[in-house]
């Protein structure tokens, strides 16, 4: 038996030499491991010297007091087996789960273009410069962007005018935000390009008339141009050779300064409002809820709260966010999804607006966000993000939409849920009478037509029993379900007051 | 007097013009610049450079229109107790 102490950098060293695919691979400034409770960063030693000289600048005190950078510490060498001497290592808190960028909605990919900037803009005067501008640098704790990378910033040339990130800045943040105003490319779409999209790609999508705007002249048509002209010259001769840039110190930074001032007038005007959806307006116009049986609903949700005192809530299919707000309130942190991309919009609106713990992602639980990156291991995939991170799993009118439109059996939905919660679930189930359920129908009576509330819990019960049942004036039932007792099963435990009619 | 300041001013701008579409390639980048956005950033450069030196001119223009008359008036005691100095 080890006598060593176990913390998690020892389990963190113990993961590195078992699996080195666990570090961040591409920097090579340096690597990035996650841990259940940090996200360790080991300084390359090329760059440790940069590094300090950051970590001790106003500007990262400055940038952490905001909020918009995440709080870094030098890592202490004890617990660290395997560290060698003269490295340095930092930690940060770990945020999870985290959303990536194919994940986010249109106002939140603006909100993470805007803290680029403005983070781009403050290093300017102070003497730093971002190395990268991309939005996989970038985590929303909550519903608050946060740039996670400290080794982002190194020191600026004074005498130049050049943002080296500006590039990946317009491939990764803006031409999206474009090709989704223009062309309709949904955001997700992101996820097949890890550096955004090039000029060209755009270009050619775009319509004659439409490369000529003013907000798209330069980033698309222009660079477009450029890239052709500068490729057929590279034929003709041998690869340019770089020069020494010397501006006037003044001047340089007053073109960086107002290159990103246009970046974020581009930015602006690409991220126009999303239009409204059907699901968006849900819960505003959701004719088969009368004001009672709302009151009903929320009554009910407002016990479980009470009863349960969650920490951590799942809301699967959270539409705009009423009842991930009421958990918010109640304490919990949140994490919300839909696959509707206004009602995550809206919801994470609401939440950042009240500074609720929301972390809301655009992501379909019957088709989750997949493992992407080298060897797919560069990204989780959302259910290894979310698989037994929470106490309570909200499923509210999802059950239904599994049923019939993802045509998944009941107990595959249980199997799923027990997976995520570790000890509450509340289910709302819809009847086939229900409009909502005949909508999705489509003339299936036979295979979907006569399930009852009764198929969904005994399909339920090898993971979970009930504690608590409400039927709704629409015949819509609540249910509160807390995960078994290892090898326990429901039968007979259901509270003999609560058994269905 | 105008037209003298301009002609004196469009040299100085053909150059940082040029000299920002010449030089203005970095060696050392990380992220991959792109060569075309790269360019625009050069002429990007280009033209707010234009607009500082320009701005630049005409401020220093008109500052020298608004204070010759004080520099005339201090001109002369400066030069008399200079010249009271050196006598």
């Amino acid at each position: 038996m080890s006598s060593q102490v176990d913390t998690p950098q020892r389990r963190s060293q113990e993961i590195i030499k078992t699996d080195p695919l666990k570090f961040t691979f591409r920097d090579p400034s340096g690597q990035l491991l996650l841990t259940e409770s940090h996200a360790l960063r080991r300084i390359a030693p090329v760059a440790i010297e940069e590094t300090q000289a950051f970590l001790s600048s106003p500007l990262r005190e400055s940038l952490e007091r905001s909020g918009d950078l995440i709080p870094t510490e030098i890592a202490k060498s004890r617990g660290f087996g395997a560290m060698n001497p003269g490295e340095l290592w930092l930690q940060h808190p770990r945020i999870d789960p985290i959303s990536y960028p194919w994940e986010w909605t249109t106002g939140q990919w603006q909100a993470a273009a805007e803290l680029t900037l403005r983070l781009a803009d403050k290093a300017i005067d102070a003497g730093w410069t971002l190395k990268d501008a991309t939005p996989l640098n970038i985590v929303f704790a909550g519903p608050r962007p946060a740039l996670v990378d400290v080794l982002s910033f190194e020191r600026r040339d004074p005498n130049s005018s050049v943002w080296l990130a500006y590039g990946q800045f317009v491939r990764t943040f803006l031409l999206p935000l474009i090709a989704e105003s223009f062309l309709r490319w949904p955001l997700w779409a992101t996820l097949n390009s890890r550096d955004g999209y090039e000029p060209a790609d755009l270009y050619k999508a775009l319509r004659p008339w439409q490369r000529l705007k003013p907000s798209l002249l330069d980033v698309v048509t222009l660079a477009t141009l450029f890239e052709r002209k500068n490729a057929q010259q590279q034929k003709a001769t041998p690869a340019n050779q770089p020069g020494a840039s010397r501006t006037d110190p003044d001047l340089a930074a007053h073109i960086l300064h107002r290159r990103i001032a246009r970046l974020g007038k581009q930015v602006r005007s690409a991220a126009r409002t999303q239009s409204r959806s059907a699901w968006s307006e849900y819960t505003q116009s959701a004719s088969h809820y009368s004001a009672l049986d709302r009151d009903g609903k929320r009554q009910f949700m407002r016990s479980v709260m009470d009863r349960c005192r969650p920490e951590r809530v799942l809301d699967i299919g959270a539409n705009t966010g009423t009842f991930s707000l009421l958990a918010a309130e109640c304490g919990a942190d949140v994490v919300a999804l839909d696959s509707d991309t206004a009602a995550i919009e809206a919801l994470w609106r609401n939440a950042a607006h009240q500074g609720h713990p929301i972390t809301a992602l655009v992501a379909n639980i019957a088709r989750p966000t997949p493992a992407v990156g080298w060897r797919n291991r560069e990204q989780l995939s959302l259910l290894d993000r979310l698989t037994g991170k929470f106490d309570l799993v909200l499923m509210l009118a999802v059950i239904h939409h599994l049923i019939l439109r993802e045509q998944l059996p009941l107990g595959h939905i249980g199997d799923l849920c027990a997976s995520l919660t570790s000890r509450w679930l509340v289910v709302e189930w819809v009847p086939p009478s229900d409009p909502m359920y005949q909508e999705w129908l489509r003339g299936r009576d036979d295979l979907y037509g006569k399930l009852s509330e009764n198929d969904l819990r005994q399909s339920f019960a090898a993971h979970f029993h009930v504690e608590d049942r409400m039927v709704l004036g629409n015949n819509r039932v609540l249910l509160l379900l807390e995960r078994n007792l290892q090898g326990g099963r429901d039968q007979g435990r259901c509270n003999p007051e609560t058994e269905p009619e | 007097m105008i037209m003298k300041k301009l002609l004196q001013i469009i040299p100085i701008l053909l150059v940082v013009v040029g000299a920002m579409m010449l030089f203005e390639q970095p060696a050392y980048a990380y992220a991959d610049p792109g060569t075309g956005l790269l360019a625009i950033q050069a002429v990007g450069s280009a033209f707010v450079a234009t607009g500082w030196y320009l701005r630049r001119k005409i401020l220093a223009f008109f500052r020298k229109e608004s204070t010759a008359p004080r520099q005339l008036n201090d001109y002369t005691p400066r030069e008399e107790s200079e010249s009271s100095t050196l006598s």
